[in-house]
């Protein structure tokens, strides 16, 4: 066999035993990437940071862990941000029926890194309440587009010390009958449901999301056309959110993202701001380096055999 | 009309048995149809199937395009038919949204109906792979049993305490170890496996045979280059030194050119697909609402 031959049927398992490790080892070396963000993250960025305090945020978290390389860090990331700023939170999925029980344990878990930080917990039915799941995402989004109280009519969630109580009773909830009434509708997910929440909800509120990186191209569309406000695409968004909170946009810090669009806004320089994005982003740098490699040694050994042929 | 609209045969306290009835009542109704249609004969079957079908469609058809209210006043009255129209749509939303969540969440138990049908049709025949139906069901019933449990372990004053891992009981353990522990771990690996098609099929696959294939190749080096930090980051800041503040050489940085080909080639060619997904998705539908598709309005 030929070297162009060697380099064109290199085995699937050496292939697969060089993507391990490529993929493993910068998990235990802590590598910061350089990271200029682009401008759809900047975007949500300084959406989340311009959005008042007194009115809720409505999150369609349609996500499950099949997706949490990237959709957990968005998750931790966005509502890091809405923490810190006391924006309270509604919750609900059409997703996938799994999807509330992981942000609830999400939500748990942010709680638990806020008692380390000695900052106070952020109270499910206080701070954010959870309205569950909607089987049939057309209808459900259609039906909180057009009539949001009887979409969430019945629905119950967790008080403390009073057990299951109608969501509208809920202090998040106060002065909420519409969904124009929330500045903002962010949707997490790891499936179509960004596409059907613009059908059916475009115009009536601003829209953000944070999605997985197959889904970037056609998020895309929706942000050119200005369909959405901004949004996260897989773990480069994640990442220059990540790099946003720690370095803002147009500040005083000398590794600031600078953007014409926007006037000073600051981030959280001193708090946790690397999660997932960091670590895994080294890891997702490798892997695509070793994808370069391998399309180039094929191409080689494509190139070598047909010139021999031609000899 | 509007009396129709706000009547709402549902609105019972919950867990009142005035409430239970009605869900029992709802149930034998809906079963007793279901039976009827499946003993019937399809002469007489298509026209019911076809009539619910065109009803059911009827209603976001009109939603979209009858003129509903957007800015209506509590207790406003409407002027003429095709406001009271309007109204009638806008008002019963929610009553049809509800059906249709409804009609939906019976997939789930629908799907399990199946699920149990074969595995436990696979126990009783001891067919060689009895055992996976066996972790199936076991699986299926333990993670029922104490998310059920771990559920009813919030109702009332615990609710708060329990948000915090430290007041957890064995119940709440084993929920989480179920579904966090195992469940969404297993999710994670079967969706991670992707990575390897990925590199293996991207290997074997982009070859340069052809003028299109070396055009793709390199719009995808670029793309790909563009998305590593690191790579994107030393080179735009090279060609910001190169340039020295010319804005014709700026253009040459990795993030514009990764940009311009997203905004000129890959938006336009998704929002192309777009449109011929929509027409194809609306002329199917039109066939189904119709009954006009035998495979969808003849069952």
């Amino acid at each position: 066999m030929s070297i162009g031959e060697r380099l064109q049927s290199i085995p699937r398992w050496g292939v697969y035993l060089m993507l391990i490790l490529v993929t493993s080892v910068p998990l235990f070396l802590p590598i910061r990437v350089p990271n200029k963000p682009v401008e759809s993250t900047i975007d949500l960025y300084a959406a989340l940071m311009e959005l008042p305090t007194d009115k809720p945020v409505l999150i369609a978290s349609d996500w499950t862990k099949s997706t949490r390389g990237e959709s957990q860090g968005q998750f931790n990331s966005i509502m890091r941000i809405l923490m810190r700023r006391g924006i309270n939170v509604v919750f609900y999925s059409t997703g996938d029926p799994q999807a509330p029980r992981v942000y609830q344990d999400s939500m748990r878990v942010l709680n638990e890194e806020r008692a380390v930080a000695g900052e106070p917990p952020y109270e499910r039915w206080n701070n954010w309440v959870s309205v569950g799941f909607f089987a049939g995402s057309e209808a459900a989004t259609n039906g909180i587009a057009n009539d949001l109280r009887g979409a969430f009519r019945g629905r119950k969630d967790f008080a403390p010390g009073r057990g299951l109580i109608d969501v509208f009773e809920s202090p998040v909830m106060r002065g909420i009958t519409k969904v124009q009434d929330f500045p903002v509708l962010l949707v997490i997910t790891g499936s179509k449901t960004s596409n059907i929440t613009v059908e059916r909800v475009s115009g009536k509120t601003p829209l953000a999301f944070a999605v997985t990186g197959v889904m970037t191209p056609e998020t895309q569309v929706f942000y050119q056309s200005k369909q959405i406000v901004g949004f996260a695409g897989g773990l480069k968004g994640l990442y220059d959110l990540e790099t946003l909170m720690e370095v803002g946009i147009n500040t005083d810090n000398p590794n600031t993202v600078k953007s014409e669009k926007y006037g000073s806004i600051p981030g959280f320089p001193g708090q946790k701001n690397d999660g997932q994005g960091t670590r895994y982003y080294p890891t997702l740098h490798f892997a695509m380096a070793l994808m370069i490699l391998m399309v180039v040694l094929g191409n080689v050994g494509l190139l070598l055999t047909k010139s021999k042929g031609r000899r | 009309m509007e009396l129709l609209a706000q009547a709402n045969f549902w609105l019972e306290p919950a867990g009142s048995p005035a409430l239970y009835t009605k869900l029992i009542f709802a149930l034998l109704v809906g079963f007793g149809v279901i039976g009827l249609l499946m003993v019937a004969p399809p002469a007489a079957r298509r026209p019911v199937v076809a009539f619910a079908t065109f009803l059911a469609g009827l209603y976001w058809v009109m939603l979209y395009l009858w003129p509903v209210p957007i800015a209506r006043e509590p207790g406003q009255l409407p002027r003429d038919g095709v406001e009271s129209v309007g109204f009638f749509l806008k008002d019963i939303n929610s009553d049809v949204v509800s059906f249709t969540v409804i009609l939906t969440s019976f997939m789930l138990g629908l799907g399990i109906y199946s699920l149990m049908r074969i595995h436990v049709g696979r126990i009783r025949r001891h067919h060689e792979d009895a055992f996976f139906s066996w972790v199936l069901i076991v699986s299926l019933l333990l993670m029922v049993g104490f998310g059920y449990a771990d559920w009813s372990s919030r109702l009332g004053e615990r609710s708060a305490l329990l948000e915090l891992r430290d007041n957890w009981g064995f119940v709440n353990y084993a929920r989480d170890f179920l579904f966090e522990g195992l469940l969404q771990q297993m999710d994670a690996a079967m969706f991670s496996i992707i990575a390897f098609f990925i590199m293996s099929a991207a290997y074997r696959a982009f070859r340069v045979r052809s003028v299109e294939a070396t055009i793709l190749l390199a719009t995808a080096l670029i793309v790909i280059l563009s998305l590593m930090g690191a790579v994107a980051f030393e080179w735009d800041e090279g060609v910001a030194r190169m340039a020295n503040g010319n804005p014709l050489l700026l253009n040459l940085q990795l993030t514009e050119i990764s940009q311009w080909l997203r905004n000129t080639f890959q938006t336009s060619s998704l929002r192309g697909i777009a449109f011929g997904v929509g027409i194809g998705a609306l002329a199917m539908g039109l066939r189904i609402w119709l009954s006009l598709e035998r495979t969808g309005g003849s069952a």
